[in-house]
């Protein structure tokens, strides 16, 4: 099922162009949205809410057109916003129940449906309280649980992880996921962070600039490659300098060494170079993309 | 929610299950409750309910002096049986009242949300930008009604209990009843229209007062020094300067009521033109308003 597709679609501000000509879909299941601060992602999500008008192009969220059905639209689909969105004089709860008779639930179901989604995001006890005193964790989640408190079909997250510490970071991006399996609600979360989209994503949509750049599954991104990755606990450089004396093509990446495997003796020629050296082996892998090479390679492309 | 499902007959009963989530299959209402929805919300946080005890102080000390003519002249009324304060004249009596009222609580509608950036949030729901002005102007309307209404319903009531010789004044009652709709309509869209330009709550309650002294003041100063030099007809028009009177210019016109200042109002064309200059002012403050929210809602 397609959740949401644009074709051609530009939005040009006095100034700046946000999107070009931008043309890509998506389907269901957690998508990512990945760019740069000012890639356009925001201005992206804010047309297909129907709260911006494109200035060229057409987009569908759900098969409905944002520019006359934003009505339909919005009423289907949950918003998490990048920045802070929430008054600090209410509990969570209470805002939670508001937010979701604003989306047309009655009383009864929305207090029933904020108090099931307070705690599927993780807030308990502490949702009684003023959200004033909240930490930054506890407002990611009022946010995410006023975005999925109506039930939509899709929930769009700006930005979810933005200002957790690792831990609150993990436990976002695992709720994310579970929100895109268990609930069966389709993600499109955006961020600039591309190790977190390869953690959640089964699609990964990356523009820049507003153009896209590449669309496509989580696998094609992370493919194997011809390469091989080589951890020594220490000695980096000299194992670089004996592979590439041995006619071998060798990157540094901090502490990992990126062979070219030309052929399956690779892994031979490296193991004797580390007995050679008398250096502690630490790993030796078939390398794998990661998202961020390919953003690299195809922004340089660009 | 964890539920207790009644399991089948072999199995253990009574035990609670996480069944993890749940879709939501249940109705969902149109446009119209989201803003009866919101309108409510808005209503109790302009008297604080639901909100912090400091929230509440304000708008019921504010409430409870609106209250207070209308106990005392129920006193009057009771204990040497004379009519009290005038029902027509019970909102311009109290106008200082009323806009202190207006000033502290219109940024409490409309600030937090332009401030804490919640008006995102609204309107990624299934709500239009003119139904959110439309729900906080209904809702700062609907709280200067009951504050001007409770007290004359009051006072109609003690009356009718006294029983005072004479026939009650219910044709006066009733005509302020009408005309405190006009007051709650003008002073809510004059308010809100105000304070909706700053995110600021302080700069809300400042310019909203100000505007008041600023009309009331000029008005006072013109209808003094046009009286002193005996431009008695120039001096009627000044007086509509002020909102409150302006507005009781209307209900002279509309219900004969006797009018509440020094020397009435300009004759004649005076009521319809302040009857004009109501609408206008109400038209020019809900254009602003949704001109005002729709650049917000498009940035």
């Amino acid at each position: 099922m397609t959740i949401l597709a644009t074709e051609g679609l530009t939005k040009r501000f006095p100034r700046v162009t946000a999107l070009d000509r931008l043309t890509v879909s998506a389907g269901s299941g957690v998508t990512g949205l990945v760019g740069a601060n000012g890639a356009g992602k925001s201005t992206l999500i804010k047309i297909l809410l129907g709260l911006l008008p494109p200035t060229e192009g057409s987009a569908t969220v759900l098969g409905l057109d944002p520019a006359t059905r934003s009505l339909d639209i919005r009423r289907a689909v949950g918003y998490m916003p990048e920045h802070d969105c929430l008054p600090p004089d209410m509990s969570a709860t209470e805002f939670t129940v508001h937010m979701a008779q604003m989306s047309g639930l009655p009383r009864s179901a929305a207090r029933e449906r904020a108090a099931d989604t307070l705690r599927h995001v993780g807030l308990y006890e502490e949702r009684y309280r003023p959200i004033g005193g909240y930490s930054t964790g506890m407002r990611q989640r009022v946010k995410l649980a006023q975005a999925l408190v109506h039930d939509p079909q899709v929930v769009f997250l700006d930005e979810p992880t933005n200002g957790l510490d690792p831990q609150g970071r993990d436990d976002m991006l695992a709720l994310i996921r579970r929100i895109g399996t268990e609930f069966g609600i389709s993600v499109v979360v955006t961020s600039h962070l591309l190790g977190e989209l390869e953690r959640v994503c089964d699609h990964v949509i990356v523009i820049d600039g507003g153009r896209l750049l590449r669309s496509s599954s989580i696998g094609e991104f992370t493919q194997a490659t011809t390469s091989i990755t080589v951890e020594v606990e220490e000695g980096t450089e000299r194992l670089a300098e004996l592979l590439t004396a041995a006619g071998r093509q060798v990157t540094l990446h901090g502490r990992l060494l990126t062979v070219e495997a030309g052929s399956p003796d690779t892994f031979d020629i490296v193991r004797d170079a580390v007995c050679d050296l008398d250096l502690s082996l630490v790993r030796l892998e078939q390398g794998r993309h990661r998202i961020e090479d390919v953003f690299r390679e195809e922004a340089s492309h660009v | 929610m964890s539920e207790t499902v009644p399991a089948p007959a072999p199995g253990p009963t009574g035990v609670i299950h996480d069944i993890g989530y749940r879709h939501y299959d249940g109705p969902r209402l149109g446009r119209g409750s989201a803003l009866a929805a919101l309108i409510v919300h808005s209503l109790r946080g302009v008297f604080g309910l639901g909100r912090t005890a400091r929230a509440k102080i304000m708008p019921f000390l504010l409430a409870g002096v609106m209250m207070l003519p209308a106990v005392v002249s129920i006193a009057v009324m009771a204990m040497i049986k004379r009519p009290g304060l005038s029902y027509p004249s019970y909102a311009v009596t109290m106008q200082a009242v009323l806009a202190v009222f207006l000033a502290a609580q219109s940024p409490y509608l409309v600030a937090p949300d332009l401030r804490f950036r919640v008006l995102p949030l609204y309107l990624s729901r299934p709500v239009k930008t003119g139904d959110y002005v439309a729900a906080k102007l209904a809702a700062m309307a609907i709280a200067l009604f009951l504050l001007v209404a409770v007290p004359l319903t009051t006072l109609y009531v003690g009356e009718l209990l006294i029983d005072l010789p004479g026939p009650p004044h219910t044709h006066d009652y009733f005509a302020a009843l009408a005309t405190s709709v006009v007051y709650a309509v003008l002073l809510a869209s004059v308010g809100v229209a105000l304070a909706s330009f700053t995110p600021r709550r302080g700069l809300g309650v400042a310019s909203v007062i100000a505007i008041y002294l600023l009309s009331s003041a000029i008005s006072a100063v013109l209808v003094g020094v046009l009286f002193s030099v005996s431009r008695d007809s120039a001096a009627a028009w000044a007086w509509l300067i002020n909102p409150f009177f302006l507005v009781d210019a209307v209900q002279v016109w509309l219900f004969g009521t006797s009018p509440n200042n020094d020397g009435g109002y300009p004759p004649g064309a005076g009521g319809p033109v302040a009857a004009v200059a109501v609408l206008a002012v109400v038209a020019l403050c809900v254009t602003a308003l949704v001109l005002r929210y729709r650049k917000a809602a498009s940035s």
